[in-house]
């Protein structure tokens, strides 16, 4: 399959704090689903439709990211032609702060491909998409950029994009963030621009001293370009808050979600770790409505959460509605609802956190508790 | 090539026909094992955690899914600028080779490929033990002795000895005597099938052994005995950790089970000593509303929403609710449709069991129709790819294979050729 398009995805979202967990890490490289970071569905859906050139555009906190991107083998993005790219911000020799000429790298990238679209992604969102027909749409359409957009525009809450169409289905008002809201249109940051146009953008960008290369950027072209938008109704989860973040994971528990997500011709690829299977112990409570991770041990009762690998929950722990990121332990006894752990840390013996649905306990990565 | 100290030369070419219909379409080292393992997993994890970097697999018996489960070697970190994985399936030459004709003969048909390496020592493994082994040890104790053969042996029981190739040693633990199956041992130090040989010394003695007629070309029955006769140095290597030659239906059953009942014994869990293995692409596990698991090993891609007692279950699967699953091993991509009771059963890849399907031991009025001599301890084995139709009632210790959607088919059919392999999407 081939297709005439290289990808661009923004690591990043200076509008977007999910608390604790972004605080090691930058949004992309934030863990979903058991054993993904959200990084790995934008990654899947250009790979799976023969996108063999990405760039991973990256502001700061990009360890975590890097150790999850290698090479790009996992997503078969290790090639000796085309390949992935971590773009760095580049860091001013004198100053030691960020260089004005931040957009630099993503120009250099972005000039070195031969294909003649780009197809830019943000990292604040999950879907399971094909951009083929996308694509298609947009080079018929003869606009000069698209944007694919969902109807949650009153009810998402910010960071919002909402907007109003012209007759011909172009966008022709752009409200950011705006309190009210009075349409419905919210814009998600999956754009398809010509390269050319993307490096004439990005070179006035630079001229006139904006360093910060966003899909909210490109989209205030509105008023001087025709930017078409694309609706997007399949499944989609937004993930720009902690309260949503936790939504979304608590849908994945759903198995209409869960198949539209994951579909077989589709896979959402991801780094490889070689844990062993996840064991439930014969004396184990109840384990229902779980999903599950490889070498978890389950020997407490979990209800209605989801472990990623490596979790431990002992004896007689009651785990209800929470997500526990890798290699979590909650020792013999404790008792978790509506909490967010993150990686590595311990809850040690007889521990109790209670958190609300609207408002889950966020513990950070290494937390002893 | 660059040179090699060491090189593993993996036997993975032997049909394994005592694994019945799980081996009709695949060598035995490619049977899936213990939910996300495939069986040369483990030899391959030993020679990657061991330091060694250049792996030969010789394979002969339908290694299609053998060639494509080990590609580059690099879910073992194997795929490396100098060594890595190499399969070596026999080939024709000016001299006419032909196919394996022995274990023996397949290492004397690949010395150029091991020449090439110009290593000191040779490992020679099989593809299909269950076992965790620090070959970079064994190496030290062959260099220690300086011998010329050293061969890795494990204490049995007394009453088990008559089973094995038996080694009987001097107090150094030099090898004086090699018992094939003896009926009266005189010692209880089976050989593990695991050998280092000093190269030039395994060199001549295949050119040799190939030279004579006589010989079946065997490491075990004709090698070994050759150089204890020939007064070379054999020492032993004693390992005293899990070993399980998973050659029969019985010892894949209980071996797949020891990863429950002795998770300590063979620790997956290891950090130090990671079984690597490939991976496959698919979301967390499930566990549904309604289910029960209770000692079970489960991994990716798998949704449990009936009940599931100690077993092992692979990627990939799907238990309906209302099934219940006891004591078995579920290879991945199977389906168990609801309704259906399995008890002791080894269920192939992809096969689909439908609803209301009893395979347990004691079942009355169930089917005698497929019981085969392979099978014992009342463990029923089902081949990869099939749909057993339901409301079948099938007894204990059977075997049900493809050819028995001709015989039976009102119970068996063959999955038609659409239905993709799981491990494709690996």
């Amino acid at each position: 399959m081939l297709i005439d398009a290289m990808g661009l995805i923004l690591a990043d979202n200076r509008r977007i704090h999910l608390g604790a967990l972004n605080v090691p890490r930058a949004l992309a490289a934030v863990p979903f689903a058991g054993r993904f970071r959200i990084i790995d569905f934008a990654l899947s859906n250009m790979v799976n439709c023969g996108i063999k050139r990405i760039g991973v555009v990256a502001l700061t906190r990009y360890k975590s990211l890097m150790d999850h991107m290698g090479t790009g083998g996992w997503w078969d993005l290790d090639r000796m032609r085309q390949g992935l790219y971590l773009i760095p911000p580049y860091i001013n020799p004198v100053t030691r702060a960020p260089d004005r000429t931040d957009a630099q790298g993503v120009i250099n990238y972005v000039e070195s491909g031969d294909q003649t679209h780009v197809i830019i992604s943000s990292s604040d969102y999950v879907a399971n998409m094909g951009h083929l027909s996308l694509l298609d749409r947009h080079i018929v359409s003869g606009a000069d950029m698209s944007v694919v957009y969902t109807r949650d525009g009153q009810i998402s809450g910010p960071p919002s994009m909402t907007f109003e169409l012209d007759g011909d289905g172009f966008i022709k008002d752009l409200m950011v963030d705006y309190p009210n809201p009075t349409s419905e249109l919210n814009a998600f940051g999956l754009i398809v621009i010509s390269r050319t146009l993307l490096l004439q953008i990005l070179e006035e960008m630079m001229a006139r001293g904006i360093a910060d290369f966003s899909i909210v950027g490109l989209l205030q072209h509105y008023d001087r370009m025709k930017i078409l938008a694309i609706e997007h109704t399949g499944s989609l989860f937004r993930i720009h808050s902690v309260a949503s973040y936790f939504d979304a994971s608590m849908q994945l528990l759903d198995d209409d979600v869960r198949q539209k997500l994951f579909l077989p011709d589709r896979p959402i690829y991801t780094k490889v770790k070689n844990r062993a299977p996840c064991i439930v112990s014969s004396d184990s409570g109840a384990v229902k409505n779980v999903l599950s991770s490889d070498g978890c041990v389950i020997m407490g009762h979990v209800e209605n959460s989801i472990l990623f690998r490596g979790c431990v929950i002992g004896h007689g722990a009651k785990v209800t509605n929470s997500v526990l990121f890798q290699d979590v332990q909650v020792s013999d006894g404790v008792t978790l609802d509506h909490v967010i752990i993150d990686k590595n840390s311990v809850i040690k013996m007889g521990g109790k956190l209670v958190g609300q649905p609207g408002f889950p306990i966020v513990i950070a990565k290494n937390s002893i508790v | 090539m660059a040179r090699q100290e060491i090189i593993a030369m993996i036997l993975a070419g032997g049909q394994g026909s005592r694994l019945g219909v799980l081996t009709d379409f695949i060598a035995k080292p490619a049977v899936p094992f213990g939910s996300r393992y495939t069986i040369i997993d483990f030899p391959l994890s030993n020679c990657t955690n061991s330091g060694i970097e250049a792996v030969g697999v010789l394979t002969q018996y339908q290694p299609l899914e053998l060639n494509s489960y080990i590609g580059n070697g690099h879910s073992w970190d194997l795929d490396r600028n100098n060594g890595g994985t190499f399969i070596l399936p026999p080939y024709l030459s000016q001299e006419g080779n032909e196919w394996y004709k022995g274990t023996a003969n397949a290492i004397y048909q690949n010395i150029p490929f091991i020449d090439s390496f110009d290593p000191d020592y040779v490992l020679i493994l099989s593809g299909d033990h269950i076992y965790k082994m620090n070959y970079e040890k064994m190496v030290g104790s062959h260099i220690e002795h300086d011998a010329g053969a050293t061969i890795a042996v494990i204490e049995v029981p007394w009453s088990e000895a008559p089973r094995f190739g038996i080694m009987n040693t001097d107090k150094d633990g030099r090898v004086i005597e090699f018992e094939e199956k003896p009926s009266n041992p005189k010692s209880n130090l089976a050989s593990m099938g695991v050998y280092c040989f000093s190269w030039e010394v395994l060199r001549s003695t295949l050119i040799e052994d190939e030279k004579n007629p006589e010989s079946r070309n065997d490491f075990g029955g004709d090698v070994i005995p050759g150089m204890i006769a020939k007064g070379l140095k054999v020492f032993t290597y004693h390992f005293d950790d899990y070993w399980k030659d998973v050659g029969t239906v019985a010892s894949l059953w209980e071996a797949n089970m020891d990863l429950l009942a002795k998770p300590d014994l063979i620790n997956l869990r290891d950090k130090t000593w990671p079984v690597y293995s490939k991976n496959p692409q698919r979301p967390s596990h499930y566990f549904g509303p309604d289910s029960i698991v209770k000692n079970v090993a489960v991994t990716d891609g798998t949704e449990i929403y009936g009940e599931v007692y100690n077993s092992i279950v692979g990627y990939s699967v799907v238990i309906e609710k209302g099934a219940v699953v006891r004591d078995s091993l579920l290879m991945p991509g199977c389906r168990v449709c609801s309704g259906a009771v399995l008890t002791r059963c080894i269920v192939g890849m992809n096969t689909v069991i439908e609803a209301d399907v009893r395979a347990t031991p004691d079942e009355e009025d169930a089917t005698e129709a497929f019981l085969n001599a392979l099978c014992e301890d009342d463990i029923t084995v089902f081949a990869p790819d099939l749909i057993i139709r339901s409301g079948a009632v099938i007894a204990g210790n059977s075997m049900v294979g493809p050819k028995h959607a001709d015989i039976r088919p009102d119970i068996v059919a063959e999955q038609p050729h659409l239905a993709r392999r799981e491990m494709d999407l690996c």
